[in-house]
């Protein structure tokens, strides 16, 4: 820090910024978002294009140059509140958006990596996160920033200056709601799901005007519960999800039934279908509620225009293991018998991997993505997975006082085969890039368990690591086939992001704190770099005056480190940390000119 | 565009000096001789949680309240309470109220009313054969809570055996160990008469209203709501609950395992309450049934 005085700084400043020629900031429009994937100057969209491929035609950095990358700058999202920093930048004209823990949002000089911005919203004292105080990125309109809270606002500040514009109350954080997840524009609106634990919460998908905030319709994700529209101001009601109430809960379970969309969602424009997903119904004991639990565990398609659901697809109907099926549905074209199929692909948390047909939800096929499960043989010719009955945790055995129940082995753990963290695909090689984990866990109902001073009957589990040597693996997997081309096995679980890009690149970073680019034919991995704290983040890549960059947040934190046990004994000694890293090429003469 | 920085600068600089100097009484967990010399006991009580703890016309109030004043009375210190949002179980609250801190403003209490004395608890093993609340040292046992069933008479004039329930509607706090009973004991055979709500209050207000005939839930609150009702058209039922592990519990207060001076000091503070009758009048301000727990029955 220099010793000038503040005064004289500020004067200093206040001339250099009389003179200053700022670059021309266009707004942000629906057709920049919709062309996101195709546009290599701006990164406008979470997933780097609505459909959330992730993947960038940029290939000036590729596997012949790649090593000749360094770091440009560092950008300390300082503080003391260095807990995970889970989100994806943004990028439009020059400046970068980012989101980090505790619901902060940065604009940052994406030449310089000065800070121009800083926006921190007050939370309440009584919030109470179900894990870590993460945030995985804004999303741009017009002059604005939008993201979502760790008390379940929307909050839309201005571009130029991060003063708040908007502000709009998505849920009540007293009830259990967060948001996390990145919200999604689509034809001016701001779409966002909803977080929440085992509070009784319903799954939601709220869709406002971009602009000022006001609701325009809202979707509830569980069976039963009225949707509405917001015409002129006035409320009207917009159709019963599911059609009616108990057709596959029992009692009325259904009002608290869970089936959160803390993920939030991907679009597609050719089918003009919002894809979310949802997470495992509630209570957790699957015995208290027989039925298929809708819209449990599921994909939904939703018409952003009328804010109805076209069609559902769930992945762990009856869910007894904490499988939310809120991972991303990514849209993708391939070719068949010489037609081209209409698809859209996930990798759950149960530890399949599915193709579905994007235009009405049809299975096409399905596959372990992972080494092992041990909750199903496999699935029919609908998709609907082949259930193993010994492995679904026991009935809360009541009269089982101070002692365990039975416990079952479940395979892949509940903290999923893949988790929250996205996949990539590229149209180039036609393979799926699937940051995935290999863990079992032990469950069983604890009968030992209290909650604010009553008794509880909460379920016990052991996540534990089933490989020496690895947890995390990246996976190529071709959707057409089912096939794993190849794998990079990683010590610790992995849970960040990927992205893949035209110089034949896959792109991610692991909790040891390592960027590393791999050859996305082969897997060998052809660049690694010490970030100093964990990635849980998504890289993202993008070209300005002509030079490619890439970034990408590191800063350990997220739901591993909250769980006990072996898996904890992996990465309790990685530092938390909160820094945005940005890379390209050296301009390698101007640079010999310069020293 | 560097203006912007430097005009945060100084506000940033200004403000983080304030806050380090306003909270710093007030972040740790300390032992007794700190407490008794700063003057000041900060204990740890649940937000919005009739009778224990709650705010009324705005001052706190409740049994646990109540207590926490008497032992701040009995140390001649200042009482500063700390409201608890609750975890998804009570390790979550020792974490976030004793030992590490609360994820957001960080602060750390003395002590912590309502956490459970249970030896099978305290002394619990985790995954890796580790005492998984190790951190945390539990004492001070002020009551016996249990189960209890409220009916409305008109629809439902005795309560003989849960049996009822296959017939008579029931009401539950949701995630609560009388709605996964009542959802899932005797084969589930009472789950399609049993209704789920957020609170034990709701679920009364929903008898009130005839939703349904019954609520089932924790005997301090049930009694505690009793009064508020018609006490001739509702009443306390006295069945037996078939099948439940934990019929009865103890309740105490937590503080962090290095102070055990702090805990003797509590703990003969309770032991007088309880020996002297004081712990009892408490709860009957309240309408709270009382029982007193094994540990002084011995005695």
């Amino acid at each position: 820090m220099n010793k000038q005085l503040p005064l004289k700084r500020i004067a200093l400043a206040l001339l250099v910024c009389a003179g200053a020629v700022l670059p021309a900031q266009a707004n942000v429009t629906d057709n920049d978002i919709q062309n996101d994937q195709a546009t290599t100057d701006d990164i406008v969209s979470y997933g780097m294009g609505l459909r959330a491929q992730r993947y960038s035609p940029l290939s000036a950095i590729n596997k012949d140059t790649i090593e000749e990358i360094r770091p440009v700058w560092a950008f300390s999202l300082g503080g003391e509140k260095q807990r995970g920093q889970e989100s994806q930048p943004m990028v439009k004209d020059g400046v970068m958006y980012v989101t980090g823990s505790y619901s902060r949002v940065w604009a940052i000089d994406a030449m310089t990596g000065e800070e121009l911005w800083q926006y921190e919203a007050r939370l309440p004292d009584g919030i109470m996160p179900c894990c870590d105080v993460i945030n995985r990125g804004v999303a741009l309109y017009d002059n604005l920033v939008i993201f979502g809270t760790l008390d379940a606002k929307l909050v839309a500040l201005d571009k130029d200056t991060g003063k708040t514009v908007w502000k709009k109350k998505v849920e009540d954080y007293k009830a259990g709601y967060s948001i996390t997840a990145a919200p999604i524009i689509i034809d001016g609106m701001v779409i966002t799901g909803n977080s929440g634990g085992e509070f009784g919460v319903v799954g939601k998908v709220y869709a406002f005007d971009a602009k000022t905030g006001k609701q325009i319709w809202v979707r509830p994700t569980v069976e039963g519960h009225m949707g509405y529209m917001w015409k002129d101001g006035k409320k009207t009601e917009n159709g019963i999800s599911g059609g009616g109430a108990g057709k596959t809960w029992p009692a009325d379970l259904w009002k608290t039934g869970g089936a959160a969309t803390w993920l939030g969602g991907t679009y597609d424009a050719d089918t003009g279908l919002l894809f979310f997903g949802t997470g495992n119904p509630s209570p957790w004991n699957s015995h208290l509620r027989p039925g298929d639990n809708y819209f449990s565990s599921s994909r939904l398609a939703i018409n952003p225009k009328t804010g109805k659901i076209v069609w559902h697809f769930q992945t762990t109907p009856h869910d007894g293991w904490d499988f939310d099926g809120v991972n991303e549905l990514i849209s993708f074209d391939y070719e068949e018998a010489g037609k081209t199929v209409k698809a859209a692909a996930t990798a759950d948390r149960n530890g399949f991997f599915y193709v579905l047909n994007r235009e009405d939800g049809d299975f096409i096929r399905g596959f372990p993505f992972v080494d092992k499960l041990t909750w199903a043989k496999g699935l029919d010719e609908n998709g609907r997975p082949l259930y193993i009955d010994e492995t679904r945790p026991g009935n809360p055995s009541l009269s089982d006082d101070g002692k365990k129940g039975a416990q079952v082995v479940a395979r892949p753990a509940f903290l999923g085969g893949k988790n929250w963290m996205p996949m990539a695909y590229s149209p180039d090689t036609g393979l799926f890039y699937v940051p995935s984990n290999e863990w079992e866990m032990d469950i069983w109902n604890e009968t030992t368990s209290y909650k604010k001073g009553a008794a509880y009957l909460g379920a016990g589990f052991t996540i534990k690591s089933v490989n020496e040597d690895f947890i995390g693996v990246l996976r190529a997997i071709d959707p057409k086939t089912g096939k794993e081309v190849w794998r990079y096995n990683n010590y610790a679980p992995l849970w960040g992001g990927v992205m893949t890009t035209g110089g034949g690149l896959v792109w991610t970073g692991n909790p040891e704190g390592y960027l590393m680019a791999f050859d996305d034919k082969t897997g060998e991995m052809v660049y690694k770099f010490q970030t100093g704290s964990g990635i849980v983040g998504s890289p993202v890549t993008w070209e300005m005056e002509g030079e490619q960059y890439v970034s990408v947040l590191s800063g350990w934190g997220g739901a591993v480190p909250l769980w006990g046990g072996e898996v904890a004994k992996r990465v309790k000694h990685l530092n938390q940390g909160g820094t945005v890293w940005t890379f390209k090429l050296p301009k390698r003469y101007e640079q010999v000119a310069k020293n | 565009m560097t203006c912007l920085r430097t005009f945060y600068f100084i506000p940033f600089i200004l403000l983080s000096f304030l806050s380090l100097s306003v909270l710093s009484t007030n972040v740790l967990a300390r032992s007794f001789d700190d407490i008794i010399e700063s003057k000041k006991i900060n204990i740890a009580v649940y937000n919005d949680y009739p009778p224990y703890s709650y705010m009324e016309a705005g001052s706190a109030k409740g049994i646990d309240v109540d207590i926490a004043k008497e032992i701040a009375a009995k140390f001649n210190v200042e009482l500063v309470l700390t409201w608890m949002t609750p975890g998804e179980t009570t390790e979550d609250d020792f974490r976030n109220f004793l030992w590490k801190g609360h994820i957001i403003h960080k602060v750390k209490a003395d002590l912590m009313m309502r956490a459970p004395y249970d030896r099978s608890f305290s002394q619990k093993r985790d995954d890796i054969g580790l005492l998984a609340n190790e951190l945390v040292h539990m004492f001070a046992p002020y009551h016996q809570e249990s189960w209890q069933i409220i009916h409305n008479t008109e629809q439902l004039p005795e309560v003989e055996t849960m049996a009822m329930f296959q017939y008579h509607t029931i009401g539950a706090e949701i995630d609560s160990i009388p709605h996964f009973y009542l959802t899932s004991a005797f084969g589930g055979r009472l789950r399609e008469k049993t209704t789920q709500y957020a609170s034990n209050e709701l679920a009364i207000d929903a008898m009130k209203k005839g939703e349904v005939d019954a609520v089932m839930g924790l005997r301090t609150q049930i009694s505690y709501l009793s009064q508020f009702l018609d006490n001739t058209k509702f009443k306390l039922a006295s069945n037996a609950f078939p099948l439940i592990g934990k019929q009865k519990w103890d309740l105490g207060i937590a503080a962090k395992n290095d102070y055990r001076t702090l805990a003797y000091e509590v703990g003969d503070v309770i032991t007088d309450m309880v020996q002297t009758g004081k712990m009892a009048d408490i709860f009957s301000q309240y309408h709270a049934t009382y029982e007193v727990p094994d540990y002084y029955a011995v005695e």
